[in-house]
């Protein structure tokens, strides 16, 4: 492991896990509990669009990447808005449009890029300083935003029916969380590819729910458990020269298992 | 003076097309039990988001506790039908009462940011919890409450603000027996400070405790004289149930279920077989 620190791109690697392991714990807390994992992975998948828009423009492709899925995220948030069990076809559709534009935009730009595929499956070995600058940047401003609004966020999460009855403003609430979904896919689609982008989302806040007695215990047991997950799936990646993304969803699938299988450590202690 | 609980003056409601409420009429002074009955899809439920300011009313007049509906904040107690909450999410019992306190609008959503309100908003929790009788269970996780002691959580959650008006959207449902029978004595007993109107489709619920029925089928019958008088059950034996409201349960059971008189509106509950056409405007 100390060996592997002397390089800059497995440091680089490092932070880069580290942010999306803190933003995936309190995003995926939240994606979790408000029961939208297919709503985040629909946004996951049609940011690929943002992806080729960029390609085809020239552009950057993080800030790219972050306004267009941003764009979708909201228009899925408001096709959600009122009736959630009618709009998973819509939802099936804009997931499955992001990702054709994104690899016809691609067709139609001049060039192999051999860029793509680590887009799908990540390639946070590769992650340059300029882009963990960003990703720092962008995990700020989710991290600012949850917190500020996080009484508000919890009463929605906890009982959207009740939150509405007493005049908190639900509608507003719902288009920040797909807001602040968006931002963490692309964060993290840069560490695991937004094809994998969904584990990280879904599994450590699922282990911590079991065991955490409040939101926020809740989500700071996910990053915690996802920072676990993302150094040892790096190190396993270098040490037995495997894909980076892969390898991080491998630990964190066996962690799955391991945590079905232990008690739910109701009551403290027992875990 | 003091304003009804609930005026309600020729309401209708419709979901696209189709009416689910018309011609509702109904008056409720402070202080009454009102149970709400009636069939599912009659539009009890919808009635429950009428009242809430959930929904706007497509005509007619609404006021609750004198105001516009979604107006009086936290002077309603709200509880929804027990399948809203996800039942393994991480909350303590005293967190899942203390949210019965936000605010309403834009300073709802920071509330943490003042941590002497929050001081408050725990004590305030608290004493809702131990009205409840589940004092002791503050600090235990919700998803480790039984179905009756959690439903009893969110009577807290209802009651923390200290509400005048208490909504009930089939408390009973999904709760057993010995649960069921604690739960209508605690609401009588909360009856004592505030109005509360429960929706149910389960008659056993509907005890002693509930000073009047209104019977929902697209128009509402508030039957204000049908506290449980010997007259009442006195006729049970000779009366033909299934003329009256289609209550299933009493239609079977005989004396001491409730059973409410006669009546010739054409839109309540049973009366709406014998004749389709509506003739409204005769208010209860």
């Amino acid at each position: 492991m100390m060996d592997a620190l002397g390089f800059e791109f497995f440091r680089n690697a490092l932070l880069a896990g580290l942010l999306a392991s803190v933003i995936c714990g309190v995003i995926g807390s939240l994606v979790v509990v408000n029961r939208i994992v297919f709503l985040a992975g629909g946004v996951a998948h049609a940011s690929y669009g943002g992806v080729g828009l960029a390609f085809f423009l020239g552009l950057p492709v993080l800030p790219v990447t972050t306004g267009f899925s941003t764009c979708a995220a909201l228009c899925m948030a408001w096709v959600t808005l009122d009736s959630r069990e009618r709009s998973d076809t819509v939802i099936g559709v804009l997931w499955a449009a992001g990702m054709a534009l994104g690899i016809i935009l691609l067709d139609l730009t001049p060039g192999y890029n051999s860029d793509l595929m680590s887009y799908l499956f990540g390639s946070i070995l590769a992650v340059p300083q300029s882009d963990l600058a960003l990703m720092a940047g962008l995990s700020a401003v989710v991290l600012v935003l949850a917190a500020l609004f996080s009484r508000g966020l919890l009463v929605m999460s906890f009982d959207a029916e009740f939150a509405r009855s007493r005049g908190v403003p639900v509608r507003f609430l719902h288009f920040l969380l797909m807001g602040l979904v968006a931002v963490c896919v692309v964060l993290v689609i840069r560490v695991v590819g937004l094809i994998l982008v969904m584990a990280l989302l879904t599994i450590p806040p699922f282990m911590a729910e079991r065991r955490a007695s409040s939101l926020a215990g809740m989500m700071l047991l996910s990053a915690g458990l996802s920072t676990l997950f993302c150094v040892v799936g790096l190190y396993l990646s270098y040490a037995l020269d495997l894909t980076s993304g892969a390898s991080i969803i491998a630990v964190a699938c066996v962690g799955f298992v391991l945590s079905l299988l232990l008690p739910s450590g109701r009551g403290r202690g027992a875990a | 003076m003091q304003h009804p609980a609930i005026k309600i003056e020729n309401l209708w409601f419709a979901y696209g097309g189709a009416r689910v409420l018309d011609q509702v009429n109904l008056t409720l002074p402070a202080g009454e039990f009102l149970a709400v009955l009636g069939p599912n899809g009659g539009g009890k439920s919808t009635l429950l988001r009428l009242l809430l300011g959930l929904v706007r009313p497509g005509g007619g007049l609404l006021k609750v506790l004198g105001q516009d509906p979604g107006q009086s904040g936290g002077r309603i107690g709200y509880l929804p039908q027990f399948t809203s909450v996800s039942a393994s999410f991480p909350i303590t019992v005293l967190g899942a009462v203390a949210l019965g306190l936000v605010q309403p609008g834009f300073s709802g959503l920071t509330g943490w940011l003042n941590p002497a309100a929050r001081r408050a908003e725990r004590e305030a929790a608290l004493l809702a919890l131990s009205r409840v009788g589940l004092a002791d269970q503050a600090g235990r996780r919700l998803s480790d409450l039984s179905g009756g002691q959690r439903q009893r959580v969110f009577i807290a959650r209802a009651i923390v603000s200290g509400p005048e008006l208490l909504l009930l959207d089939e408390p009973t449902a999904s709760v057993d027996g010995k649960s069921r029978h604690e739960l209508m004595a605690l609401l009588a007993e909360l009856n004592r400070d505030m109005t509360i109107v429960m929706v149910s489709h389960d008659m056993s619920t509907v005890d002693g405790c509930v000073t009047s029925i209104a019977c929902v089928n697209k128009s509402l019958h508030h039957h204000a004289e049908s506290r449980l008088t010997p007259a009442i059950f006195a006729q049970a034996a000779g009366v033909d149930l299934r003329a009256t409201c289609p209550v299933e349960l009493v239609a079977h059971g005989a004396v001491p279920h409730r059973v409410l008189l006669d009546h010739d509106h054409p839109d309540c509950c049973g009366g709406v077989h014998r004749h389709e056409k509506k003739d409204g405007g005769d208010a209860p």
